[in-house]
Order: C-alpha cells, then sequence, then structure tokens
C-alpha cells in the first residue's frame, strides 16, 4: 500500500493534533506551543510537497492522487495557512484558545489539501467537511462577541445546506455512473449515452449549487458578508483565500476533470453564474462602509473573475485560474494585513474612514493598500492585472468574449470602491481621533509587506509561475 | 546600450526614489528629480542620433521576453514619429519640475514623484512595440495624473479625479478586451498570442472585425485626447487641477491618444479606420467650432486655454483620420506644436493669475502691460503663436493640415477654417482685456505679474522652441514621412499591389482604392 503521497496531509493533520494537545500545557507555554507547532509542520509538509512535484502517484487505490495540479494547490493552502498563523500572532482575544484555534486551522488546511488531491467523489467531500467543520468552530472561537457567534452559526447553516445539497448531486453521480472515481467517472460519461440523463443533468446542477456555495458565486453568496464580518480577522483572511481556493478546486476537479465530457451541458450556467457574481458582487461593494465586508464583497466578484477559467473548459482557462488564485492570495492577504494592523490600533479599525490619512503616518502600510487595492482592480502591471488579462485571454479565445467584456465591465465598477479606499488611505484629513495605540507584532507587519511585494513579484517574474500553473493545469486537461 | 529602455526606466526609478527617501531633505530631493528629467532628456537625445530618420521602421529594439507562454513581452523600440512624442515629453516634464521647484507644492517630494511616474507612463506608451506594454504603460500614466488631481486638486478635487478616472477607465478597458481579441484573433501557427505592434499590421481582418476592433481602440485614444463628444472629463479635470498638472495634461497627455491613432488604430486596422473616420472627423469640426466658442466666451484665463485646446486638438484629429500623408506629417509637427504653445500659454495664466493671488478669472486683470511689460511681450508671442499667425511655429503645421485635409475632404476642412478666425477673436480678446486698457491701481500690483527669474528658466526654453520650429519645420517633417507612410500605407492605393492582384477579387479592390476608402 502506497501512501508516500498522503505525507504532507499527515503531516499537517497530525501538527493539527499534536497543537491542540499543546494547548494544555502550563500557562507560559500553551501561549506560543500550538503556533509554533504548527508553522513547523506547516513548513515540513511543503518541503516534502515540493518532493511530489514531479510525476503523478497515487494513494490508497486510486482514492487520493498526487499530480502537479494537487502539489500546487498544498502550497497555495499550506501559504495561506501560514499567512493566517501570523496574522493571529499575539492576537490578544483569543489567548487562552491558542490550542484549538491553531489545531483547527491546521485541520482546515488538511481538509484542503484532502480536496486538491481527491480521485474519489467521497474524499472530495470529506475534504470539504473536514475544512467546513473546523472554520465553523474557527468562525465561533470569540464566544464572547455576539457577531462572532452569529457568524459562526451562520456559516454553520448555510454551509450544512451547501454540503447536503453537494452531497446529494454526488450521489446522483454515482447513481448515474456507478463509480465514485473521478477518473472513472471521466471515462464512463466519454461513453456517451448517459450525457442526456435526468440524472447526471440533476447531479451537475446540484453539484454547482454546492460548489457555489463554498465559493461564495451569486446567488448562494449571502452569508459572505455576514460571516466575513463577524470572524476573527486572520480567520475572515483565511477563509478569503484558502477556503476559496478548495472550492475552486473541487470545482476544477469535478467540472473541468470528471464532467468534462458533460461540457456543452454546464458551459452556459457556469458563464451566467460567473456574470451575475462579478456584476452583484462588484455592485454590491460599492455601497460597503466596513473594510471587512467590502472585502467580503470583493471576494464575491474575484469568484466571478474565476468562474470564467471554468467556463472556458480549456487548459489555458484553469493556467489563468490557477495563476490568479495565487495572486487573489496575496493582495487579499495584504489587505486583511492592514485590517488587522488597524483594529489592533484602534476599536473601531474596520471602517473604512478609520484609514483616513494612515498613508501619511504609516507610509509602508498606506504603499502596501494602495498596491494591495490597486491589484484587486487589475492595474498594470501588478499581479491581478495579469490574472485578469490570462483570464480574460483564455475567455475570448474560448469564443466567451461575451465573458470577458462582463469582465471588464466588472473591472470598471470595482474601481469604485477600491480606489476610494486609496483615496481615503492618502487623504489630507486626520484620523478620527488621532489615537495610534500600540504596533501590530513584526508578523502581522512583515504579512503585509510580504504581500506587498508578491502582488509586484508575481507579475514581474510572472513567467515561472504561469508556467508551473500550465504544468498543474496539464494534470486536469492534459495539452 | 539599451538607450529606450533608459529612457522608461530612469524617470521610474526616480519615481520610486521620491517615495523610498527619506522625507526631511527636500532640497535633495528637488535635485535629483531635476538630475533624473535631465538624464532622461539626454537618453533621448542619444536615441535621436543613433536613429536612421528616413527609415520608417521601429529601431533601435529591445525585446525581452515577460510571460513567454502569454505572449506577453518587453518590447521598445523608436522611429522618427515616437522619437519626436519623447523629445517633448522629457523637455515639458523637466520644465514642470522646475516649475514644481520655483511653487514649491504642498510636500514637494510626493509631487515630483509622481510626475516622474506620469513621464515613466508616457515614455512607456510612446516607446512601446507591444499591445500589452503599450496598455501597461497607458494604465501607468493615469495613476499619476488620477492621483495628482486628487490630492493637489481644489475644493471639487474628489469629484474632477473620479470624473477622470471613470472616462479614461471606460475606455482603457474596452482596449483592453480589444487587445485581447487581437491577440488572440491574429495569433498564427503555433503561437497562441501574437501582440507585437509591427506584425499585427500585417493582418487580414474581416471588415467587422477591423470595424470594432478599431472602435474599441479610438475610444480610448479619443477620450484621452479628448475628442468633442468624449470631453465631458476634461473641464473638471483641467478647471481643479494644479495648473503644471493641467499644463502637462494638455500639451503631452492629450498628444498620447493621438500617437495610439497613428501607431496602433490605423496601421493595425485600416478598414475600420475607413469605416468610422467620417464620424470622427465630424466630431473633431464641431469640436473645433464648439472649443473655440467656448473658450470665447470663458471668464477664467485657465479655462480658456484649456477649450481652445480642444479646439486645436480637433484639427490635429481631423488631420490625422484625413489620411493624407501631408496631412499626417503636419499633424505630427502640430502635435509639438501644441504641446509647446499650450505648455507655455498656461505658464502664462499662472504667471498672470500670481497678479490677484491666484485668481484666474480675465476680468480681474486688467492694463498689465504697463507694470510688467517683459510679460506682455512674450505673452504676446504666446498668443501669436496660438493663433497660428503666419511666422509662427503653429502657421506651418495648421496651413499644411488643412490644404492635405482639403484634398480629402474639402468641405470640413472649410467649416474648420472657421476654426483659425475665431482663435484670433479668443487669444487677441485675452490678450487685450489683461495686458492693455485701463491700470486703475498703482504699478506695483501689476508689477506682480512680471518675469521673474525662475519664470525664465521654463519660459525660455519653450520660447526658444517655437522660434526653432518656426524657422525650420522641416527638422520634423522629413523625419516623419517614412513612418506617416507606414502609418497610412494600408490606407493607401497601392501601384505595387495593383500589378498582383486579379480584377475584381477583393484583393484587387483594395489595391486600387486603399483600405481606408
Amino acid at each position: 500500500m502506497n501512501v508516500a503521497p498522503l505525507t504532507p496531509f499527515l503531516i499537517v493533520s497530525g501538527t493539527g493534533v499534536l497543537a491542540l494537545l499543546a494547548g494544555l500545557l502550563p500557562a507560559p507555554h500553551r501561549r506560543i506551543a500550538p503556533t509554533l507547532l504548527s508553522v513547523l509542520g506547516l513548513v515540513a509538509a511543503g518541503i516534502v510537497a515540493g518532493f511530489f512535484w514531479g510525476d503523478p502517484d497515487a494513494a490508497l487505490s486510486e482514492n487520493f492522487t498526487s499530480n502537479r495540479f494537487s502539489v500546487l494547490l498544498t502550497f497555495i493552502f499550506l501559504v495561506a495557512t501560514l499567512g493566517a498563523l501570523a496574522l493571529s500572532w499575539r492576537e490578544p482575544a483569543a489567548a487562552d484558545k491558542r490550542g484549538e484555534y491553531a489545531g483547527l486551522l491546521m485541520l482546515a488546511a488538511a481538509g484542503m489539501i484532502l480536496v486538491a488531491g481527491a480521485g474519489t467523489t467521497i474524499v472530495l467531500f470529506l475534504g470539504i467537511e473536514l475544512l467546513s467543520v473546523s472554520l465553523y468552530v474557527l468562525c465561533a472561537i470569540e464566544t464572547w462577541r455576539m457577531r462572532s457567534l452569529e457568524a459562526g452559526l451562520k456559516y454553520l447553516i448555510v454551509g450544512a445546506v451547501g454540503s447536503a445539497v453537494l452531497v446529494y448531486g454526488l450521489s446522483f453521480l454515482y447513481g448515474a455512473t456507478g463509480t465514485v472515481s473521478l477518473a472513472g467517472t471521466r471515462t464512463s460519461l466519454a461513453s456517451g449515452d448517459m450525457l442526456t440523463d435526468p440524472l447526471t443533468l440533476a447531479a451537475i446542477a446540484m453539484i454547482m449549487t454546492g460548489l457555489a456555495f463554498k465559493a461564495s458565486a451569486v446567488p448562494f453568496h449571502m452569508w459572505t458578508p455576514d460571516v466575513y464580518d463577524g470572524a476573527p480577522t486572520p480567520i475572515t483572511a483565511f477563509m478569503a483565500t484558502a477556503t476559496k481556493a478548495a472550492a475552486f478546486a473541487g470545482f476544477v476537479l469535478l467540472f473541468s476533470g470528471a464532467l468534462v465530457a458533460t461540457f456543452d451541458h454546464w458551459k452556459l450556467a457556469v458563464a451566467i453564474i460567473a456574470t451575475v457574481t462579478m456584476i452583484i458582487g462588484n455592485v454590491a461593494a460599492l455601497r460597503q462602509t466596513g473594510m471587512k465586508r467590502m472585502l467580503a464583497y470583493s471576494g464575491v466578484a474575484q469568484a466571478g473573475y474565476l468562474l470564467i477559467g471554468v467556463a472556458t473548459g480549456t487548459h489555458a482557462g484553469i493556467e489563468a485560474l490557477l495563476y490568479y488564485l495565487i495572486a487573489y492570495i496575496a493582495m487579499t492577504f495584504a489587505a486583511f494585513a492592514l485590517v488587522v494592523q488597524r483594529e489592533r490600533e484602534i476599536p473601531n479599525g474596520d471602517d473604512i474612514a478609520s484609514f483616513a490619512g494612515y498613508g501619511r503616518r504609516r507610509p509602508v502600510a498606506g504603499i502596501v493598500m494602495t498596491l494591495s487595492m490597486l491589484s484587486l482592480a487589475g492595474f498594470p502591471p501588478l499581479a491581478g492585472f495579469v490574472g485578469k488579462f490570462l483570464l480574460f485571454s483564455a475567455a475570448v479565445d474560448a469564443d466567451l468574449t461575451w465573458l470577458a467584456v462582463v469582465g471588464a465591465v466588472g473591472s470598471m465598477i470595482s474601481l469604485g470602491y477600491y480606489l476610494r479606499v486609496v483615496g481615503v488611505t492618502w487623504a489630507t484629513e486626520p484620523a478620527t481621533d488621532g489615537s495610534e495605540g500600540r504596533r501590530s507584532p513584526l508578523a502581522v507587519q512583515s504579512v503585509a509587506v510580504i504581500g506587498g511585494l508578491a502582488v509586484i513579484g508575481l507579475s514581474l517574474g510572472a513567467s515561472p509561475i504561469v508556467d508551473a500553473c500550465r504544468d498543474a493545469a496539464a494534470a486536469i486537461i492534459p495539452l | 546600450m539599451p538607450w529606450v529602455t533608459l529612457i522608461v526606466l530612469v524617470p521610474l526609478i526616480g519615481s520610486v526614489l521620491m517615495f523610498v527617501t527619506p522625507r526631511r531633505d527636500s532640497a535633495a530631493a528637488e535635485g535629483a528629480a531635476t538630475g533624473f528629467a535631465i538624464a532622461t532628456l539626454g537618453l533621448v537625445v542619444v536615441a535621436f542620433t543613433r536613429l536612421d530618420r528616413d527609415n520608417g521602421a521601429l529601431q533601435l529594439i529591445d525585446h525581452r521576453s515577460w510571460v513567454r507562454s502569454a505572449g506577453l513581452a518587453w518590447d521598445v523600440g523608436v522611429d522618427g514619429m515616437s522619437i519626436w512624442m519623447m523629445g517633448l515629453t522629457a523637455v515639458l516634464f523637466l520644465l514642470a519640475i522646475f516649475a514644481v521647484i520655483a511653487t514649491r507644492p504642498d510636500r514637494t517630494r510626493s509631487f515630483l514623484g509622481l510626475i516622474l511616474l506620469a513621464e515613466a507612463g508616457l515614455m512607456g506608451v510612446f516607446a512601446a512595440g507591444d499591445l500589452v506594454l503599450f496598455y501597461i504603460s497607458w494604465e501607468a500614466m493615469l495613476v499619476p495624473f488620477a492621483l495628482l488631481i486628487w490630492m493637489w486638486g481644489d475644493a471639487r478635487r474628489r469629484i474632477a479625479g473620479l470624473t477622470f478616472v471613470i472616462y479614461t477607465m471606460v475606455g482603457s478597458l474596452l482596449m483592453l478586451v480589444a487587445i485581447v481579441a487581437t491577440g488572440v484573433l491574429s495569433a498564427t501557427g503555433d503561437e497562441t498570442f501574437n501582440f507585437s505592434i509591427r506584425e499585427l499590421a500585417h493582418t487580414q481582418w474581416s471588415a467587422t472585425q477591423s470595424t470594432w476592433l478599431f472602435a474599441a481602440f479610438a475610444l480610448a485614444f479619443l477620450i484621452k485626447i479628448p475628442l468633442f463628444a468624449l470631453h465631458g472629463w476634461m473641464p473638471l479635470a483641467y478647471g481643479s487641477s494644479p495648473l503644471i498638472v493641467t499644463a502637462l495634461m494638455s500639451a503631452v497627455m492629450s498628444k498620447a491618444g493621438v500617437y495610439g491613432l497613428l501607431r496602433i488604430a490605423i496601421p493595425i486596422f485600416p478598414e475600420g479606420a475607413g469605416n468610422l473616420a467620417l464620424p470622427i472627423s465630424i466630431l473633431a469640426v464641431i469640436g473645433i467650432i464648439y472649443g473655440s466658442l467656448i473658450a470665447w466666451q470663458s471668464t477664467s484665463m485657465r479655462m480658456l486655454v484649456a477649450y481652445s485646446s480642444l479646439a486645436h486638438l480637433g484639427f490635429i484629429v481631423l488631420a490625422v483620420m484625413s489620411f493624407n500623408q501631408m496631412a499626417g506629417q503636419s499633424a505630427v509637427l502640430q502635435m509639438v506644436n501644441h504641446g509647446v504653445v499650450t505648455a507655455a500659454a498656461f505658464a502664462m495664466v499662472g504667471i498672470l493669475g500670481r497678479v490677484r493671488d491666484g485668481d484666474e478669472r480675465i476680468d480681474r486683470l486688467s492694463g498689465l502691460a504697463k507694470g510688467a511689460p517683459w510679460a506682455a511681450g512674450i505673452f504676446l508671442v504666446i498668443t501669436m503663436a496660438s493663433l497660428a499667425l503666419p511666422g509662427s511655429n503653429a502657421f506651418v503645421g495648421e496651413f499644411f493640415m488643412l490644404a492635405g485635409t482639403f484634398q480629402e475632404r474639402p468641405v470640413l476642412a472649410v467649416i474648420a477654417c472657421f476654426g483659425i478666425v475665431y482663435a484670433s477673436v479668443y487669444a487677441l480678446r485675452l490678450y487685450q482685456r489683461t495686458m492693455n486698457g485701463p491700470s486703475d491701481e498703482d504699478a506695483t500690483v501689476a508689477r506682480r505679474a512680471e518675469l521673474r527669474s525662475t519664470d525664465v528658466l521654463y519660459l525660455a526654453p519653450l520660447i526658444a522652441a517655437m522660434l526653432v520650429i518656426a524657422l525650420w519645420p522641416a527638422g520634423i517633417t522629413d523625419s516623419t514621412k517614412a513612418p506617416v507612410e507606414q502609418a497610412y500605407s494600408s490606407c493607401r492605393p497601392s501601384t505595387s499591389l495593383v500589378a498582383d492582384a486579379q480584377p475584381g477579387t477583393r484583393e484587387y479592390e483594395i489595391a486600387t482604392k486603399g483600405l481606408c476608402r
């Protein structure tokens, strides 16, 4: 029995359990030990995962596969988890729950790795549930705050509905094809006689709905602003990036992989979901006054751009999607790091208005914020631009020019709110009361700076990254 | 040496330095900014001497791959047309930096940084040999101008900045889609995308493709110029920016739009250009008359110059869209002329504005010539150039633009001539109101308008440039001959193609009539 490809998963989930236990250590240790253990686990998993960036491999009778697609996504998840841990460094709020906090974060990451490497629909669902259940708890971990509890409860209810619909759809798919293997489903559907089977069509519709819940695509996005707003900010950053990446891993594995033979049936549906997601996300973000709610709706809109990659059904589409995911994580983490920083300085640090004149007093923070917002808006030559460029190119190449036009219009609308933040950051007016509070720890500041540098670096050094994405995409749709 | 790459990078590096260096020493920042601008100008001069100006092709090319799989590349070069645009940019930005140092706006260092960033963006636009690089530079030019309005503008700066950004982004994002479409549709063989401007000029498009793609590109360019009907952002942006920024937008940024037409939209999509030439020309003529009438009625000196600029740019667009060799060449000459004259005119607005502490209303000024004779003399020279008096530099450009346009579109050319008449009305009216007439106060007030040594620093080069071009316009038009021929090559009938083509086929029709007919 070959379990080697599972090693990154085992390391991450194992350190997750250890971190939970480390939370029971005596007082001075239990504050630091869980986080340090988790960081070590993440680094180790990253090094091990690097060894699998080669020939495809499989474990546990093809239940878990390891190829460049899964390895690339594993890296994305590990980096996002590391970022979330850094943002939670010395977070005063959850100090007495360090063990649960770090442990659940690691278990969520383990679930994501499971999703990316899933060889069967069952493992894929297991991964999604593992990450969802961990996040339900993490959203509500600040138990003394009503908003946090509300976020956890909302996410639990909506997430459970999404999961139920997804698993129902997966069971229909099993009924139609007689196999749970993703590769088997693909060959079975390619034989052709069940393409118009109502069972298959119902399965497609329900799987799409279930994943759209997880990816917060319109019209299943209603939970996003409330949950993002209520959850502890580092968790929000984690959900906005890693969870979204996991949901899109599911999209790619199921739609571009297993269901590719039914492309004609779902192409238009995905394109339409992408269209409404881009438009509604961008329009709703215009009216937000809180950073986290604004970033939540912007995250909805970004899910729409990412769906373009799925809707193309081409190799280039997946490649663009993966690159955009990487760019999106860099720019989103930079933005959230600044929100965390501001929240630790003043009580209402989540308000966009609280950033008034921030760039003048903290020039580095101001520059990072500007880079992040401009990149999210797709300004060249930042990473967000290269990503959008690749996505739009893929769309035009796949005869979906209208989708690229919608994307361009969406980007235009998005300027309204991204530039507002930039304007506020550099405005002349001083902050509301001038109180600065204490500086946030180096870990938080470095996430912001690294995110800002990555926004530039991912663009200027885009060639190797795009090549890696191309290799990863080849694991799903061979060139 | 990659000269053209350096022309783009030097101001960019200067700009970054402005933001990262410690903020205390503003004199050092001013010196450094001047140094970088002078270095850029020096590099442009070097490129000029190394250029073969009889050759229409892009030269001194520097090509480096960026994202190989997506066909993105750093690809820059220069030819006899873009070198003049770069020269204009380098000179006017250097003078703008002098003016910044003389006026010392709040937060001088950031101001200089943004100015240098805008210069880098414009240089990128003029140097780009690749559509995506062109787009990146195009956007890189938008950000600093928007921020300059946003942070240093007057009370209406927020709405002015936002209007400016929205107008230009509407154009440029559609241009981005058009660039992607162009790259995908023109790809041949095993490559996925083709963004090279040089290669795209030989692509065969269907009439529909050509028209739509031209429209998307032209929209972005015409908004930036701005053409009448797309100029909604102009009054606010020009009205509420710091004067230096207004001068740069009107004198240099607007040229990027015209340059885009000549470099990209017309050569790559000649058939689409031909189909849309008439409506664009009509709008240009309306712009000439409309701009002149509004300038005539303006109560503020700044808006008078702004609207006169709208009218003058209408002439340039009309000439460019006539696809006539003489008109095209003089349009490039006139782009340089207009840049120099407009910059000088805005400088004059600033000087006269000192009399009433920045109040730019015309009716507040009168009889300044008595107290400020030197300023009056220089202002008269600028006024004469602005209304294209024979003997001035603008006369050569306007005359040949109209003569060339007349061969293709006689009716529109005749109507446009009225614009010249109006130009003398509003320009002389401004001079007469401010300089002549009764001076009811004591001479010390008027003396505030007299030229200072710092004013001479940026006015003298402009006046000198006007004189040189007036005496020797061929210096510019000779080197633009080949590039403009290249730009219009598919528009004109081609005798060599007629010989090859079969009568009755599409190729034959194109060869005999040209794609723009």
